[in-house]
């Protein structure tokens, strides 16, 4: 019909008013089926995981998500995740807690506070932090953050605050919950400030300069205009940021001492449930305990989804919302 | 644009034509033909890793093998033969019935002796102070804290103890480390025994985990006031202290040769079946037996496409590789036993 | 609006130097978090890059490890640095034709229901935690068929994938459309179009989210430790069997009691990030010279 209306959208529909070509037909389906692929293997890890978890899926049912144990004793062996969520709850939690007003104080110096010569070599200085491997990062705190932590912070944080439970009995071999949290804090600080950066980037200037026009001081401006406006997108990084500690094993599982213990001690050692894993990757001794490994993936991997969902579904909503070019989709 | 454009593809086309190149090149020159026959890969204990890292050389200018080995920790190596995604496994908790069902046809054999160390983490004082069985139980499962507790400063009147915390280490992974220590714990304290148990990992009631006894001996050396359990050959190549222990005569043992052999003396029958000895806290009348002694398994498949190699292999550990022991305080394993696991290495067949 | 007759602008004022105050402290703290990170990264480079220098020299490369030597021995890395190549060479082969496939065909062809299913899908793959990929191979092969480089590269091609689809999408959708329709217009098939004028113009683009990719999964350790960690310490370059790599070798020594093996394990590290620092940073710069390369040239 249209055969020679060459609108975009005509250019993009394959047959719209033109004979069949067996070489577009065919890239068409190479292309398509390479995204099939794609597709298929999110399920396929979604099934393998659960396969791989069987063993322990029908011995527990739901009751290992909450269970407080982790027993290879052969006379009573008993598994479940309970310390292991709690563990990466805690952890990641407070590590968001100490990133994000760092991160977002790093977001406003860099879009309003430094000179402009600054600007893109502290960008830059700030996101070669977020390359840095975590392996690497982990073996730091080994052997420099966390003796630095034991001999100094965690003696003072408890002679001045030990009449709060989280700081009870300092730690002597370095590796605690609180050099993870640490840890962890340094790790998320990048993509929480990258993000942060480019939306305060985005808000529009005659907003900013019409808040500033009125007489409000450069604070109130940042509080009144930025922070409102860049408010969901800063929702979607802190949760992002969230889901990257949420994930991250190898660096946790280097400094954080582990056991199977709920207390509140933060100098204590525990495990999250990506240290635990690592930590097993040696081998488990029976089929029970290599499934219940795997079942602490699964619940892993539950928590990372939903937490990228919701922090997608923001992005799209304040994307929609406003127009401006946050859906650059996928996490950071 | 044109130029620079031009200049990215090449730039591109190059990068990946030598990724491929070397990829090439590397996977063409590893030829099936070189690698089967020569390489011997074994997993599991890392209590006999170093004694298998001496025998990597003098193996390879005897016969020809690659030795490999991978000191992921005795259950690691169970299950990694059980797969058959090795030539042989090496533990120093013995297999269990179902252990054995699971591995189809696998025969243990005993090939090095030694002994756990109990090291120790603490400035100002000297080596091998005392310790004893029921103190150390106690340590473990939490009751004694502190390094100037009562029952520490009896044992070594004449010391001079810091108030310092202890901070216990124990193995993370699956160990036959751990299998020999809570083995011995158990038969010193009935307390330890029914709740805690033997196994290649028990449910610590507190203390910080390690990966492997390079991993203990590497935390006890970075805590002051920490305490753990590895294989004596850790504890002198870290130049750690450890504990001499006393034995079911009184006596304090030090985990050397002469205290390994006094205290193999005392059981050298190994079961029929299993070939499994058990040397733990042997009874009174070894006067110089470290009581944290263990002899090593080694774990083969009866069949398989290696057997002849690993006939050979075998037969020189547990002959002329013995030779390489004795720097590492591995005891040389005593005739009796020998005799019995040659037999067994013969019923490896093709 | 005020009861006792003073009037706006006279309130401003006098709250003014209290407000002031909020803003000057305000700045101070957005300006001490910028030195905190600067700092924190500083220490941490630092650090690698004064214990590694220290034990940085050829036997790194070229040396094997030599486990549990007695005295000083000559030893490196050398088969942690083969079986790197290996596995990121491997990987890049994987995940690139599918990647550039995928974005094709999402932005070229796909209409928008299925683009929205498989942007989707992109997406929650970004999101899966690396050690999760790592349990995800180790049951689909490892299981099977034990471990080996094949497998190492195949987890480290799913954490590539988003990456390089993603990269190639954006730059994709620069190209104007008007060469598209140009191309059309002169009765050049759909397919040509699309490998012959359009791709072309996009390798730029391809060749800067692809080296993102490779310095990203360079330094990924969790992915491996399942699925290729039990290697030999002789230097191999065959995928059929266990390959180490860099990061699980710093993994490994990293729990080492030795400052032998520690000080190794630094200087690998440095290399590492070297190698990182310098992809990573020649990409970006790549990408904004692509990037307005291509937008100036609507």
């Amino acid at each position: 019909m249209a055969s020679a209306e060459l609108t975009p959208d005509a250019a993009r529909r394959p047959l719209a008013g033109r004979r069949l070509r067996v070489g577009d037909l065919s890239l068409q389906l190479v292309a398509g089926t390479a995204a099939a692929l794609a597709t298929v293997l999110v399920g396929l890890i979604a099934w393998k995981v659960i396969d791989g978890a069987r063993p322990a899926l029908s011995h527990y049912g739901l009751g290992f998500v909450t269970r407080i144990a982790w027993n290879p004793d052969s006379r009573h062996e008993l598994y479940g995740a309970g310390s292991f969520l709690f563990g990466t709850a805690v952890t990641s939690l407070l590590a968001l807690l100490i990133a994000a007003p760092l991160a977002l104080g790093i977001a406003l110096y860099l879009t309003e506070l430094a000179p402009r010569f600054l600007r893109a070599p502290v960008t830059a200085l700030v996101e070669t932090l977020a390359a840095i491997p975590s392996v690497v990062i982990g073996f730091w705190g080994i052997l420099v953050l966390g003796p630095a932590l034991r001999d100094h912070v965690e003696p003072a944080l408890h002679s001045a605050l030990g009449f709060i439970p989280l700081f009870g009995t300092p730690s002597q071999t370095g590796s605690s919950i609180f050099t993870a949290i640490i840890v962890l804090a340094i790790m998320i600080l990048p993509i929480v400030s990258s993000i942060s950066r480019e939306l305060f980037l985005g808000v529009p200037r005659e907003l900013k300069e019409g808040a500033l026009a009125l007489g409000t001081t450069r604070w109130e401006m940042v509080r009144g205009v930025v922070f409102p406006y860049a408010r969901g997108g800063i929702v979607a990084a802190l949760i992002l940021g969230l889901g990257r500690a949420i994930g991250e094993a190898i660096a946790v599982t280097q400094v954080i001492g582990g056991g199977v213990f709920i207390h509140w001690n933060l100098f204590d050692g525990g495990d999250t449930l990506g240290s635990k894993i690592a930590a097993s990757y040696q081998g488990a001794t029976t089929k029970l305990q290599l499934g219940s490994l795997i079942y602490l993936a699964l619940v892993l991997l539950v928590f990372s989804l939903v937490i990228n969902a919701a922090a997608q579904w923001i992005v799209r909503r304040v994307a929609r919302r406003q127009g401006t070019g946050l859906n650059r989709g996928g996490v950071g | 644009m044109p130029k620079s454009g031009n200049f990215i593809r090449t730039i591109a086309l190059l990068s990946l034509a030598a990724v491929l190149a070397i990829v090439a090149a590397g996977t063409a020159g590893a030829t099936p033909a070189k690698k089967s026959g020569t390489t011997l890969s074994g997993a599991g204990s890392s209590f006999v890793a170093p004694l298998v890292a001496q025998w990597m050389a003098p193996i390879g200018s005897a016969y020809g093998y690659e030795l490999q080995y991978n000191p992921i920790g005795s259950g690691g190596g169970v299950a990694a033969v059980t797969a058959r995604s090795v030539d042989f496994g090496a533990s120093d908790a013995p297999l269990t019935a179902d252990q054995f069902s699971a591995c189809k046809g696998c025969v243990q054999i005993p090939w090095a002796l030694s002994a756990t160390s109990i090291i120790y983490n603490l400035d100002g004082v000297k080596n091998l102070l005392h310790m004893d069985g029921p103190t150390l139980a106690k340590i473990y499962s939490g009751q004694i804290t502190q390094w100037d507790d009562a029952a520490i400063k009896a044992l070594n009147k004449s010391v001079n103890l810091p108030s310092t915390k202890i901070a216990t280490v124990h193995r993370s992974d699956n160990s036959g480390t751990t299998y020999n220590f809570t083995d011995y714990l158990q038969t010193v304290s009935p307390a330890w025994k029914t709740q805690y148990g033997r196994g290649v990992a028990v449910n610590w009631p507190s203390g910080t985990g390690s990966r492997g006894s390079a991993g203990v001996a590497a935390t006890v050396s970075q805590t002051p006031g920490g305490i753990g359990y590895v294989d004596v050959a850790y504890a002198l190549k870290n130049h750690l202290k450890f504990f001499s222990m006393k034995n079911r005569s009184g006596k304090f043992a030090t985990p050397g040769l002469k205290g390994i052999l006094a205290a193999a003396t005392s059981d050298q029958k190994p079961e029929s079946t299993t070939n499994e000895l058990s040397i733990v806290n042997p009874p009174k009348k070894y006067p110089l037996a470290y009581p944290i002694s263990t002899y090593t398994y080694v774990i083969v498949p009866t069949s398989s496409p290696k057997a002849a190699d690993l006939r050979k292999f075998l037969f020189w550990a547990v002959t002329k590789g013995q030779a390489f022991g004795p720097k590492l305080l591995f005891q040389p394993i005593p005739k009796p036993v020998l005799v019995v696991a040659e037999k067994t290495i013969a019923k490896i067949k093709s | 609006m005020s009861s006792h007759g003073i009037s706006p602008a006279e309130l401003r004022a006098v709250n003014l130097p209290r407000r002031k105050a909020v803003n000057r402290l305000m700045e101070g703290l957005a300006t001490v978090a910028a030195l905190i990170a600067v700092t924190i990264l500083g220490i941490v480079i630092w650090s690698v890059a004064k214990r590694g220098a220290g034990a940085l020299d050829l036997n790194l490369v070229t040396r094997a490890p030599v486990p549990f030597a007695f005295g000083p021995v000559k030893q490196g890395l050398a088969n942690a640095f083969a079986g790197s190549l290996v596995l990121v060479g491997l990987a890049t082969l994987m995940a690139l034709p599918i990647g550039i496939l995928v974005a094709v065909y999402l932005t070229e062809f796909a209409p928008p229901s299925i683009r929205n299913v498989v942007s989707l899908a992109l997406d929650v793959l970004n999101g899966v935690p690396a050690i999760v990929i790592g349990i995800f191979v180790f049951g689909l092969i490892v299981i099977a068929h034990g471990q080996s480089g094949y497998a190492g590269a195949f987890a480290l091609a799913c954490l590539m994938l988003p990456l390089v689809a993603r990269s190639t999408m954006e730059v994709l959708l620069l190209v104007p459309s008007s060469l598209r329709e140009a191309s059309l217009a002169l009765g050049v098939p759909r397919w040509r179009t699309t490998l012959s004028i359009v791709l072309p113009q996009t390798v730029g683009g391809i060749v800067t989210g692809t080296v993102l990719a490779v310095a990203r999964i360079a330094g990924e350790t969790a992915p491996l430790l399942f699925v290729s960690s039990l290697a030999g310490t002789k230097t191999s370059w065959d995928p059929g069997h266990a390959l180490q790599s860099i990061p699980v070798a710093i993994f490994e020594l990293s729990e080492s009691p030795d400052p032998q093996d520690h000080a190794r394990a630094w200087a690998a590290a440095l290399v590492l990030l070297l190698f990182i620092l310098f992809a990573s940073l020649g990409g970006r710069w790549l990408a904004t010279r692509s990037r307005r390369r291509l937008s100036t040239s609507r």
